[in-house]
């Protein structure tokens, strides 16, 4: 389980740029509900992604 | 549109009787359980984390920072995306040590009890705040939906003293703390509480959309109608914009990422109580979904707002909206989804916050009184606890007057909550981190918030004064960005700092083990010194009273699908974790393991550092579909073996040091009629005869091999070859644990016997078939003679001779026949067989054997009971106590004694005759079966006596068994056991 603290890494990266990331986002020049389009194709790409992945992740 | 107090007051309980009367419903089981048990219903309870402030302070926060609001959603939004990596190693602690809050889970990691003293501390002042928000929205909306029926909504600022809103929400509380502890001090109404709160959610995002819907489309009539209205009002696309500038925004999205774990009543919901895992597929991205539809709707009904000009704070927008735009049913609705955002989080946070100060301030303080009813005196302290609670909530809400917005609150209690993060990261990404550096992070950060916003929230105070110096610090809520940083900061680096510096205690360190994820523990096999689930009840009648024990015994027993009488060392242990699980479900986990460390404690083992195989192959199996990449391969491998080792077709089982049974393949099971359930888990000593002693004294003897060890397995023989290997113990050098492998080997042993019986019968065969024809003319000479005599003599003495010697070549005659017989295989046939009854054979062998007056003189003595009839040859059994009679008359003394005796069982008859002589030696024992094997002097014995016996017995299907000495003391006395079988049909006479 080794991956999880790159991942953990890779959160914190975000964390980091987060700001440049939000400001092109959000950029004036755009419609205003730009950021909920970009959440909502984070969201799609979640979902697809989890589709995908066919054995159910369960403990019990 | 007019709304009077009664209305209000109407709804308010109406919603009240609906959501409990949800849960109640729920929890009797009228709702499908598809339904409650759906992956939906779950995402929407979680949406508890939408609190009044979400409904109404989050269109402040967008009035303040623009975009920087989305902070709120997708901060925690982020980590439900990353829920199988940074949620789902929580949930999975929570769920295996039944952790049920957050200083449940940073006492189990720290194994401090101060740690949760302190945690439940903090969360207690850090959720204050929130509490005091929701009922100051409560109160807000109530007020401002009875005074809108004026026509001109509006909030009147901090009046003194008890106004009639705060009367309202006094009320409100009241009826909810009914309400709670009614519902939801039980600790088995979960079900109906989750559903409630998923009702909650849908309610309040339908209500949240309706009001954004109508901002767009009935304010701006339409997406273009609003383009054209921001395109008129540029200021307010600008407002967006600027704050993200200067950098809050980031601090906005770190307090709010956090919020996701260390808010106790998400942490209730997301962690503790529900399956996050089992839905943890779905979480990742329906609940991000949920949020998003949260957020959407917070700009357009900010901007409708400000076009309707709503005569309130930016906060009620999402009331004023409505109101304004002159539609009751759409204002009850928000009023409604805004009461049911505030109510769901105050129910949960009182539940989580009651469990807290009951499991880690009561519990280890207070000693209840275990003889009566512990669970009713559990109830009630949470009762108790709910009901002070909602009244601190209430009593912090007064105190503050209405002089701050929900923004101000909401950050408070936020970024107290902030504080507990370095804690929590730890717990599972970083195994160095300590309880003096927890504690001292902890309590450094919140201080510094307790100065910098809480104090100055509750005094009004702006400037700090540093004591004995001259400087000045400024405080409040204008500074939280700063306090933000510098109390996490400094918690952060004296958190680590701390850690470093300081030692680990050893508990504290296997627990910090057990949470690390990328730790692959390795469980110690402990030994416990209770040997039954019933010692289990004694030993906790006494901390938890009899009834209660016995009952949580029973209940644990039940959930791992376990008896009563379970006695293996293996299922006990387990049965003493899930005990400890459910205990601290109920009073803690400090105050549980309190218990079982006192009253059922883990003894030194004699043998430590041992793996417990059992636990880790148990766990595997749980975790397989969960192994990735080499862990899997890995995996498949052991099944691999393991399957290689369960399908071997040789009986193997492994032992432990201290002879515990790890493994037991199928043809073991299959070898020893035991199941592998039955016994893995067990220790040697606790396996059923004769299994017992043979794999005893073999793992006990220094031997590696014991060949052919004779067992009797339900009445039958069996041989059995054993072979054994050490296999050194994974963590230990110089432990060993023992391979066995058994061999069946009674069909080769019997095929042998067979061999070298047919040997010999085919000697005496040979012998007799010459002897047969050599004697059989003498013999009938002798007859001859005899007859003749009897003729001619008149004299009695004579006659009788002359009878007794007709008799006798008689059975000369016979037993030559048999002789003869011998040689042939089959020659009587089993089913020829009638009722012997031996008692008879022994008596007319005797008499025979005591006409021979030349022969030294013995007592034999008959106690053969009459009922032991066999099946068989009466002729050859007298055959058979002559033979054995004659022989142990020659080895016994003069006037010696010769016993005759038996004894049965269900189905044999074991004829035992026993002499008072020199005994046989031992080196000879093997031998004196044979033909022609005698000690006897030349000419007195032919060496032919006990082959015979051997051969009848064999031929009756019985076995001769010789036991020499009989005597150990004087090491005198030898003694012959038949075998027989039992005659069935007279055993059914009888």
């Amino acid at each position: 389980m080794n991956h999880q603290r790159l991942i953990i890494l890779l959160l914190l990266i975000a964390y980091l740029f987060s700001p440049s990331l939000f400001t092109w986002i959000i950029s004036p020049n755009g419609v205003w509900y730009r950021p909920y389009i970009f959440w909502m194709g984070l969201v799609l790409v979640t979902f697809i992604f989890q589709w995908r992945r066919k054995k159910p992740q369960n403990l019990e | 549109m007019t709304f009077d107090f009664s209305q209000v007051a109407l709804i308010g309980i109406s919603y009240l009787l609906l959501l409990f009367g949800i849960a109640y419903i729920t929890e009797r089981g009228w709702i499908p359980e598809r339904i409650t048990t759906h992956p939906v219903t779950y995402i929407f309870s979680l949406g508890i984390f939408a609190s009044a402030w979400a409904f109404y302070g989050v269109v402040d926060l967008a009035f303040q920072f623009g975009y920087g609001a989305l902070a709120y959603y997708l901060g925690t939004g982020a980590l439900f995306l990353f829920a199988p990596v940074a949620l789902a190693p929580l949930a999975e602690l929570a769920r295996r040590h039944q952790v049920h809050s957050l200083a449940d889970l940073l006492v189990f990691r720290y194994h401090s009890n101060a740690v949760g003293a302190l945690t439940t501390l903090c969360m207690l002042l850090g959720i204050l705040p929130l509490m005091a928000l929701q009922i100051q929205a409560i109160a807000d909306t109530m007020h401002i939906l009875v005074v809108s029926g004026s026509g001109n909504p509006s909030l009147t600022v901090a009046d003194n003293g008890l106004t009639f809103k705060d009367v309202m929400a006094l009320c409100y509380c009241a009826i909810l703390a009914l309400f709670t502890i009614l519902f939801g001090s039980n600790r088995d109404q979960h079900r109906g509480l989750i559903t409630a709160m998923a009702f909650e959610s849908l309610l309040k995002v339908c209500a949240m959309f309706a009001v954004g819907m109508v901002s767009v489309f009935g304010v701006f009539h339409g997406i273009d109608g609003l383009n054209e209205w921001l395109a008129d009002h540029p200021e307010n696309l600008a407002l967006l914009h600027t704050p993200i500038q200067d950098g809050s925004s980031h601090t906005l999205l770190l307090v709010f990422v956090a919020t996701a774990v260390t808010m106790p009543h998400i942490f209730h919901l997301g962690l503790a109580e529900n399956p996050l895992m089992r839905n943890s597929r779905t979480v990742t991205w329906a609940f991000p979904l949920f949020l998003l539809f949260m957020a959407l709707p917070i700009f357009p009904i900010l901007w409708a707002g400000s076009e309707l000009a709503v005569p309130l704070d930016p906060q009620y927008f999402t009331l004023g909206v409505p109101i304004l735009f002159n539609s009751p049913a759409l204002t009850i609705f928000a009023f409604i989804g805004g009461l049911s955002a505030a109510t769901g989080a105050m129910i949960i946070i009182t539940l989580a916050l009651a469990t807290m100060v009951m499991n880690h301030w009561l519990l280890p303080s207070l000693r209840l009184a275990a003889r009566n009813d512990l669970y009713r005196q559990l109830l009630w302290l949470r009762r108790i606890l709910i009901a002070a609670i909602f009244f601190g909530g209430y009593l912090f809400y007064w105190v503050l007057n209405n002089r701050y917005s929900l923004t101000d609150l909401a950050f408070a209690a936020f970024i107290e909550t902030l504080q507990f993060l370095p804690g929590t990261f730890a717990i599972v990404f970083w195994s160095p981190g300590n309880r003096r550096g927890m504690i001292a992070g902890l309590s450094v950060g919140t201080v510094i918030w307790f100065f910098g916003l809480l104090l100055p929230i509750i005094t009004g105070m702006k400037v700090l004064h540093i004591p004995f110096s001259e400087f000045y610090i400024p405080v409040g809520n204008e500074y939280w960005n700063s306090i933000t940083l510098f109390s996490l900061g400094l918690n952060t680096a004296i958190f680590i700092a701390v850690s470093l510096i300081t030692e680990q205690s050893e508990e504290e360190h296997y627990s910090a083990d057990l949470c690390a994820a990328d730790e692959l523990s390795h469980p110690v096999r402990q030994a416990l010194d209770v040997h039954s689930a019933a010692e289990f009840k004694d030993r906790l009648a006494k901390p938890l009273g009899k009834v209660t024990a016995s009952r949580e015994v029973d209940h644990a027993l039940k959930q791992l699908d376990l008896s009563n009488n379970e006695r293996r060392p293996y299922a006990l242990r387990r049965l003493r974790d899930q005990l400890e699980g459910n205990l601290s479900a109920l009073m803690g986990i400090h105050v549980a393991s309190e218990i079982m460390d006192s009253h059922l404690p883990y003894k030194v083992a004699d043998v430590r550092e041992t793996l417990d195989i059992n636990l880790i192959e148990n766990r595997l199996a749980q975790y397989q579909n969960h192994l990735t990449g080499m862990a899997a391969e890995l995996n498949n491998l052991r099944l691999y073996h393991r399957k290689t080792l369960q399908e071997l077709p040789m009986a193997v089982c492994s032992l432990g040091p201290d002879t515990e049974i790890l493994m037991w393949n199928h043809a073991m099971a299959g070898l020893t009629h035991t199941p592998s359930e039955q016994v893995t888990g067990s220790y040697l000593e606790d396996i059923a005869e004769p299994w017992r002693t043979l794999l005893t004294d073999f793992s006990k003897s220094r031997e590696m091999h014991y060949y052919r060890r004779e067992i009797e397995l339900e009445g039958h023989p069996h041989w059995i070859s054993l072979h054994k290997a050490t296999i050194e113990g994974p963590i230990t050098e110089g432990v060993y644990d023992q391979v066995m492998m058994l061999e069946d080997v009674t069909e080769t042993q019997l095929l042998e016997q067979e061999l070298v019986h047919s040997e010999r019968l085919a000697s005496v065969g040979r012998l007799a078939a010459g002897v047969a024809h050599e004697i059989g003319n003498p013999i009938t000479g002798i007859a001859c003679l005899a007859q003749n005599l009897r003729y001619d003599s008149d004299n009695p003495e004579v006659l009788e001779t002359a009878e007794q010697i007709l008799s006798q070549t008689d059975r000369v005659t016979r037993i030559v026949q048999s002789l003869v017989g011998f040689s042939h295989t089959g020659h009587t046939a089993k089913s020829e067989f009638q009722a012997v009854i031996l008692r008879d054979c022994a008596h007319e062998a005797i008499s025979l054997l005591s006409l021979q007056k030349d022969k030294q003189q013995v007592q034999f003595i008959n106690e053969i009971p009459k009922n032991a009839i066999v099946a068989g040859d009466t002729q050859r059994m007298i055959q058979v106590f002559i033979n054995l009679l004659s022989n142990a008359r020659d080895a016994s003394p003069e006037n010696g004694r010769v016993l005759l005796a038996s004894n049965e069982d269900e189905y044999s008859i074991d004829i035992t005759v026993t002499d008072e002589g020199s005994g046989i030696p031992p080196d000879i024992q093997d031998r004196i079966l044979e033909p022609f094997f005698t000690t006897k002097e030349p000419g007195e014995g032919t060496g032919l006596g006990l082959a015979m016996v051997y051969s009848i017995v064999e031929d009756h299907g019985g076995l001769l068994d010789i036991v020499s000495p009989v005597d150990t003391q004087r090491n005198r006395g030898a003694q012959f056991i038949v075998k027989l079988p039992r005659h069935v049909d007279s055993l059914v006479d009888i």
